[in-house]
């Protein structure tokens, strides 16, 4: 609205709510007409969908009126829609704030990340709140052993963004492998996407623990960095613009020389939460024809890998349509708010943090566009594709994994459940699919 | 049919596909689909597999009323409840009632299997029902019911009562203990943790005090799989490792001599410990410490490698160089200073966008009312929102500019995009439909819109701060800021407002 409607207060006077009700058409109403009493989750979708395509069509009015609503729902510590809701708006005002260009403003207080940073301990803790992230380490691992046997050295190469948690239970599997443990060597790109679950210490610090606890259950270690461009910045001061630039340098390195990998060696490639963060469209990288994605996925084949595991969250958040983002994102992300409302109290302080960092996903999924938009999430089945695509052959998981799967749940809430989807094993809560396992092998395969 | 009732009538048996609350179709002999399975022999009294029951029964629908139904009779005296009828007729004697005792009847019992009442549920086919009535009642209960039973030390809920007993006997007694104190309850989470800790991590330090010595040709075959340092005499248990490894610290000036013998005498012991479990070799290959790695890789080269230690050469000059680029990784990182600046939306503070934080920041709705009313909502909305400009919609979250010339451009721009379709027809509620005519529709149900957007109280409205009219101006600014910056420094934001340079606060950027 222009200056003048501002200068003349006027009385609003609203007659007659009934009103509402026999004009049903109008988009903030109508949202609102099936949801007299309380908002629940249906409502607030369609309200963070209204909002959504008011910012998209700059409609700052229509944006406002459906924020202003959404805040009296949202509560980070009501119940689990509430708390959704208000990342949500947090993010949609973030978003907001960019759509309105003021130059003299750099409200960045909203683009950093989040800057929390944990302790190792803390950070075990973190991974097993729920299991969400164990799932995929106890999948991997067991798919990982199998695949092994009869390997006297074993080489990881580890993307995944949880700093090397999954790896004790993997290195005390080896310490009681009944030919004895072969020797692990472990290798992490130096470069990590900015984003949490952060810790306060380097990789190289993890690495030396895990070294020190392999010493301790006898199992030959080694851990490396693959060196690039970032080696020096430490995760948290990496900002989204480089992003790509620095996801470019590690793939420049990825070739067998600057890995160091040998023919005696069974060669893992393990990538957890990792996929999503390489981008899939061809425009975003500026030197190759095929997307950053299927690039890494070409290089990893060439390698040869004994066996490839891809865990990753089964939900399509990476389309270009905030609206569509905006609804998957709002229903998927509802599964661990759920989850950790089931399994955690109220005022819990690790439940908030892990809430917050999902708000921080939320931000980026929804409140970023372009380079800085760096959580770029697949689906399993898609993923699913396009391993196959590259050239991958899917291999089932045993039985054996499964009991594992089934124990590790057990010891959780009982609504966390499995089910197998095609090449995928699934983490679902309550029936939804949360995460998933697959593991892969390079469809021209040549036993070593 | 007679509703349910807490009597014996409870459940009907028929050969017809009746109505009422209790239908039973009978299988076997009688109707057309016998369940797949085979048919057991029926000299034995044998246990079937679960939902696969003998075709000869008959199939029993319960209704969930009836399955639920703790005590389903109740002596019409003291209406104390029971399970069984002949626990009821036993009780009756009591009240000097007339009871009877059902006997045994002498014809062959006719097996009889149960189907869960629940359409979707599996074991709802006939040919998968259970055989036992009390297995219904718990499946029944179990899947479908409520957990009314919750663990008291895990939170785990259960909706049988003997499940819930189940559990609570065995929680909490398998536990682990890490040398720092924590109990897990669960293996592989201690195992992660116990990898981390500092407990364990401070045991081994000692023995890689010196990295940069390693030049020594014989260090090479030093195993990066050695146990850590506990004295000969030591219980299995891995805990004890660290207690013991505490001792080593006063004997290690000495330690070179004696520790060469030591180690001499537990070679073979080590080596084997190298092939076997971890647990027990971690116990066996007693080694004794020495406070330099120098010493521990002679000695090792000394003794006889077995294929695997010799095959270590690599692995140690890899650790080796992964310990100092460590050394050189942690002082960048200490140079970087990690100061925990309070820009993220969790901080120490707990605050964030709308959260109720800080003791200044209270809530709009005292704590969560999901109850809102809908109407009440879009009245309140309506009213503040209408004359919105751009600049409206930021200070509205607290974020203004202190130019207002770029502001007028933007907002005459937007009001332009809004107030040209007047007359659009609108959409229908959910579509997406265009925003413009949503808004210009809202208008006509607000007649006409032009109420005047007072910046600050309806921001403050809107943010439910909770602040009064009379504060103070910049303190309201800064008090919203801090609100939606999530844990910006209240006076530096306040200070700083004017110019809004956040510059120097993000780290994304190093300016």
């Amino acid at each position: 609205m222009n200056a003048d409607l501002r200068g003349n207060p006027t009385q609003i006077s609203i007659q007659n709510p009934s009103l509402f009700n026999s004009i049903p058409e109008t988009s903030l109403a109508g949202a609102l007409k099936g949801c007299l009493g309380s908002l629940d989750g249906a409502c607030i979708e369609k309200l963070l969908l209204h909002c959504a395509s008011a910012l998209e069509s700059k409609d700052a009015t229509l944006a406002q009126q459906v924020m202003w609503v959404l805040n009296n729902v949202a509560s980070l510590v009501g119940d689990p829609n509430q708390r959704l809701t208000s990342w949500f708006l947090s993010a949609l005002i973030s978003r907001a704030s960019r759509d309105c260009p003021m130059p003299e403003i750099s409200f960045n207080g909203r683009n950093s990340i989040q800057r929390r940073l944990m302790t190792v301990t803390e950070l075990a803790g973190y991974v097993d709140l729920i299991p969400w992230h164990r799932f995929g380490f106890c999948v991997s691992n067991s798919a990982i052993l199998k695949a092994i046997e009869g390997y006297s050295r074993v080489h990881i190469i580890d993307f995944s963004i949880t700093y090397c948690m999954q790896w004790p239970t993997l290195v005390d599997a080896l310490a009681k492998r009944h030919e004895g443990p072969p020797l692990l060597r472990i290798t992490v790109p130096s470069y990590r996407p900015p984003v949490p679950p952060l810790l306060n210490v380097s990789t190289e610090e993890v690495g030396m623990r895990l070294a020190n606890f392999a010493k301790f259950k006898n199992v030959p270690f080694e851990f490396n960095v693959i060196v690039d461009s970032s080696s020096n910045t430490p995760c948290e001061m990496i900002s989204k613009e480089s992003h790509s630039f620095h996801l470019e340098s590690l793939l420049s390195q990825f070739n067998p020389s600057m890995l160091k990998l040998r023919d005696d060696e069974a060669l893992v490639m393990n990538c957890q939460n990792w996929l999503r963060y390489l981008p899939d469209e061809a425009e975003c990288s500026t030197i190759r024809e095929t997307s950053l994605r299927d690039a890494f996925l070409d290089l990893v084949k060439d390698l040869n890998p004994r066996i490839v595991v891809v865990v990753d969250e089964d939900a399509d958040l990476g389309t270009a349509s905030l609206t569509s983002r905006m609804a998957t994102c709002f229903n998927y992300l509802w599964i661990p708010f759920d989850a950790l409302e089931t399994s955690l109290p109220k005022d819990s302080s690790q439940r908030m943090e892990y809430e917050a960092d999902i708000g921080y996903k939320i931000e980026n999924i929804i409140g970023f566009e372009g380079f800085q938009r760096i959580e770029r999430l697949e689906s399993g089945s898609k993923l699913s594709q396009r391993m196959m695509k590259a050239g991958f052959l899917s291999i089932p998981f045993d039985e054996e994994t499964l009991g594992e799967v089934r124990s590790l749940l057990d010891e959780h809430a009982s609504g966390w459940g499995m089910k197998k989807e095609d090449e995928m094993l699934v983490l679902t809560w309550k029936g939804h699919n949360s995460v998933y396992a697959t593991a892969w092998v390079p469809n021209s395969f040549e036993d070593n | 049919m007679p509703v349910d009732l807490d009597t014996s009538s409870a459940m009907t048996v028929s050969t017809a596909s009746g109505g009422g609350e209790a239908s039973v179709s009978s299988s076997g002999d009688q109707t057309t689909e016998p369940p797949q399975p085979p048919k057991q022999p029926s000299a034995k009294k044998k246990r079937n597999l679960p939902g696969t029951p003998d075709p000869d029964a008959e199939v029993i629908a319960l209704s969930p009323k009836t399955l639920m139904a703790t005590n389903r009779f109740v002596c019409e005296i003291c209406n104390k409840g029971f399970q069984r009828d002949q626990n009821l007729q036993l009780h009756r004697r009591g009240h000097n009632l007339p009871w009877k005792l059902r006997q045994r009847s002498n014809k062959e019992v006719k097996k009889r299997v149960y189907v869960c009442p629940e359409p979707s549920c599996v074991h709802h086919d006939p040919s998968r029902a259970l055989g036992d009535l009390t297995g219904i009642k718990k499946h029944f209960c179990r899947k479908h019911g409520e957990k009314k039973w919750k663990c008291d030390k895990c939170s785990k809920k259960y909706a049988v009562q003997s499940d819930w007993k189940a559990h609570s006997k065995i929680c909490g007694t398998r536990e682990y203990k890490c040398d720092c104190g924590t109990l897990f309850s669960r293996r592989d989470s201690f195992i992660t943790h116990r990898a981390f800790c500092d407990a364990l991590a401070g045991e081994s330090a000692r023995v890689q005090t010196q990295p940069n010595k390693e030049e020594d040709p014989k260090v090479q075959t030093a195993v990066a799989a050695s146990s850590p340092p506990p004295p000969p005499a030591m219980t299995a248990q891995p805990s004890s490792a660290a207690a013991v490894s505490s001792v080593l610290p006063t004997q290690s000036p000495e330690l070179p001599e004696k520790a060469t013998t030591q180690i001499l005498e537990e070679a073979p012991a080590t080596a084997a410990g190298l092939n076997g479990g971890c647990s027990s070799s971690s116990s066996s290959s007693s080694i004794g410490s020495s406070s330099s790695t120098s010493v521990f890789a002679s000695l090792f080269a000394s003794s006889s490698a077995t294929a695997s230690l010799q095959s270590q050469t690599p692995a140690f000059t890899d650790l080796v160089r992964a310990m100092s680029h460590t050394d050189h990784a942690s002082k960048l990182a200490s140079s970087a200073s990690i100061e925990p600046i309070s820009l993220c939306l969790s901080t120490t503070n707990g605050s964030s966008l709308f959260g109720a934080a800080g003791p200044e920041h209270r809530q709009y709705a005292p704590p969560p009312q999901p109850a809102i009313s809908a109407t009440a909502l879009l009245q309140k909305a309506a009213q503040m929102g209408a004359a919105a400009t751009n600049a409206s919609l930021l200070r509205g979250f607290g974020i203004v500019s202190s130019s207002s010339s770029a502001v007028q451009q933007e907002s005459s721009q937007w009001s332009r995009l809004q107030l040209e379709p007047e007359n659009s027809s609108v959409t229908a509620g959910l579509g997406l439909g265009l925003p413009s005519n949503a808004s210009s529709g809202l208008k006509e149900l607000m007649l006409g819109s032009s109420s005047m957007f007072v910046p600050k109280q309806t921001t403050l409205d809107l943010l439910g701060l909770g602040i009064g009219p009379g504060g103070n101006p910049s303190g309201r600014l800064s008090a919203l800021i801090t609100s939606i910056g999530g844990g910006l420094d209240v006076t530096a934001a306040a200070a700083s407002f004017g110019s809004v340079e956040f510059a120097s606060k993000d780290l994304g950027r190093s300016s």
